[in-house]
């Protein structure tokens, strides 16, 4: 197991350098620079001016060198869009939210859809059943502003339980929370009701049957157990894309998170932002993939990397 | 002789308006194997099925050993369910891939209760041996196996409980020739020793052949033929048993048979006609339809009683 973990940190480091030079050229690629501005159009020689402290006007490649670099001992940098803080300081600050609010929403919303799913699965062609594809159906199906924009409207302005927007006081979290739960409760509710049919129409369930164990039993001690390991690899990846922030949610509900940025760093040409979340993106579904392949490798001894087994 | 090990009388299977089984009469005989068989959707895995009480039947019942168990709730089928046991043609879906075989061999005696962990252990690594693995296998997992070595792990655990009634549902199909007979001849020498009666569930008349004391010719949910099997592949008297046989594949080409491929409006226009004098008992119905018949050497036919010749 740990030349297996050893040989894939190593093709993430390759992965995560090839991802940032590609990155880096694109960001680059992208006609105009952070002084383009249409509104208020700076003089040449103060762009000029800007442009050689910021580093700007070095070649590329030194450019990109310069930034790893200083990735490397941990400096990203100065966000030109708020030059009074650090990217590091307002990735951090900016990402609280989002990881709250995301982090739940998918801890909300991933118990109970596989709990909608495996009920479904058991009872094939009941109400259940039925409310879990259209549960399933909707939540894949509606856009998450739509959502968000039905959450407020019932929540918040018909019924008074929740206040509209989200942030700060606990009360105000529920709504986002609700909104980012919805993807990975529709997502679970298909995978869980798919993967327990799977393993409930094995013959070897069968042959449990004819052997005399109950079926309560039949589906905590076998069913379950083969069905899990699916559930159990998809998580990582998907918590990776929830608690990074959607910029849908964020501004439905006025959250001061990280998902705005994604947009406005590319818009602004905020070099140094751009590169920071791009990167931490990268590391972050590198890392989560790693997780899940871990966890199948634990899960699954048919993949088991060493302990005996080929 | 005393009553059969397992009987079927006049079961029937509808599914919706679909009728699967049709009023079929089966008997096992103690220290027998029974072959069933019949292309696939003529109801001969259902009616397996049925036998172990894993489908209920919507008429007609099932005696195992002489004792009715049409009716018995699955708790009360459970010390019953010890004496039948059940193998399926694929070996790797048949076993849960997350046990190691030592647990998949012994869990029928953990569900049974029977003895403690460490008898249960023993006792599934002298199986093991006794169905000619190494005793090394038990922890293994069932992908590190071929699929007769698999099929041989799937036998020893019907047969762990010291079942009387084996059904196997087409052990051998998904097997290459040279496996497929160490199986049929596993299977042969465990019911000499343990006095098995099989339900040998195939559409391979050679395995057939070697194996069965009786075949039973199904055909879209009914029993067309039933005979001994010397006089099966003697003397079949309906088409559709003839059809299967010309299938046979006979290696020397010079011998090679014409196939026949029957169509339902071929078989039912071929129908065998029989004289009542050929009748070992009289028809159970007076009718001009055609009905299982007895005629003389314990041979059924499903045929039309008339005086005149086909």
């Amino acid at each position: 197991m740990t030349g297996f973990i050893v040989r894939r940190a190593l093709s993430m480091l390759v992965t995560f350098i090839v991802v940032s030079i590609v990155i880096f050229l694109m960001m680059h690629a992208i006609p105009g620079g952070p002084f383009d501005g249409y509104e208020m159009p700076l003089p040449d020689n103060i762009k000029q001016r800007l442009m050689a402290t910021l580093g700007l006007d070095k070649p590329l490649w030194e450019q990109y060198l310069r930034y790893m670099w200083g990735v490397l001992h941990f400096d990203f940098g100065v966000p030109y869009q708020s030059p009074g803080e650090t990217v590091m300081g307002l990735v951090a600050h900016a990402w609280l939210p989002s990881l709250t609010l995301g982090g739940l929403g998918i801890l909300v919303g991933a118990p109970i859809g596989i709990l909608l799913g495996m009920a479904a699965a058991l009872r094939r062609n009941s109400w259940i059943d039925y409310l879990a594809s259209a549960v399933a159906t909707l939540g894949l199906t509606i856009p998450v502003f739509i959502i968000s924009t039905g959450l407020i409207l019932v929540f918040a302005v018909w019924l008074h339980w929740t206040p509209a927007s989200g942030w700060g006081e606990p009360k105000r979290w529920i709504l986002p929370i609700l909104a980012y739960g919805a993807v990975p409760l529709a997502t679970y509710a298909r995978y869980a009701r798919s993967t327990m049919l799977d393993a409930l129409n094995k013959p070897f369930v069968t042959v449990l049957r004819a052997k005399g164990l109950s079926e309560g039993r039949i589906v905590f001690q076998h069913v379950l157990r083969n069905a899990a390991i699916p559930m159990v690899t998809i998580f990582p990846v998907m918590f990776v894309g929830i608690a990074t922030g959607s910029i849908f949610v964020e501004a439905m509900f006025r959250v001061p998170g990280l998902g705005a940025y994604f947009v406005s760093s590319i818009d602004k040409r905020d070099y140094p932002l751009e590169m920071a979340l791009m990167l931490l993106i990268s590391a972050l579904y590198s890392v989560s993939y790693l997780i899940a392949d871990i966890c199948y490798a634990l899960l699954n001894p048919r993949i088991r990397v060493d302990g005996g087994s080929r | 002789m005393s009553e059969a090990a397992l009987e079927l009388r006049q079961v029937t299977k509808r599914f919706g308006d679909v009728v699967a089984v049709d009023r079929v009469d089966l008997a096992v005989p103690r220290n027998r194997v029974v072959a069933l068989v019949g292309e696939s959707g003529s109801g001969k895995t259902t009616t397996g099925l049925m036998a172990l009480r894993l489908v209920t039947p919507s008429a007609g019942q099932i005696l195992l050993e002489g004792e009715d168990i049409t009716a018995l709730g699955q708790k009360q089928l459970k010390p019953h369910r010890r004496r039948m046991q059940v193998v399926f043609q694929d070996s790797y879906a048949s076993l849960d891939p997350m046990m190691t075989l030592g647990e998949i061999i012994a869990e029928p005696l953990g569900i049974h209760q029977v003895g403690t962990p460490a008898e249960r252990r023993e006792q599934a690594q002298g199986w093991l041996e006794k169905v000619g693995l190494d005793g090394s296998y038990a922890n293994r997992y069932p992908h590190e196996l071929s699929g007769g070595q698999r099929q041989r792990v799937a036998v020893a655990r019907a047969l762990i409980l010291g079942a009387s009634v084996l059904v196997a549902d087409e052990p051998t199909s998904a097997l290459d020739v040279s496996v497929k007979a160490q199986i049929v001849n596993l299977l042969q020498s465990l019911q000499e020793q343990m006095g098995l009666s099989i339900l040998f569930i195939s559409h391979d008349l050679s395995v057939v052949r070697s194996l069965a004391d009786e075949v039973v010719v199904m055909l879209r949910g009914r029993v067309v033929e039933r005979a001994p099997t010397d006089r099966i592949f003697a003397a079949a008297r309906h088409p559709y048993t003839q059809s299967l046989l010309d299938a046979v594949p006979v290696v020397d080409p010079s011998r090679r048979r014409r196939r026949t491929f029957l169509s339902a409006e071929e078989i039912a226009a071929r129908t065998p006609r029989v004289r009542p004098h050929e009748l070992e008992a009289p028809p159970p119905v007076d009718t001009a339809e055609p009905q299982l018949v007895a005629l003389a050497g314990s041979h059924f036919v499903e045929a039309i009683v008339t005086e005149r010749a086909a």
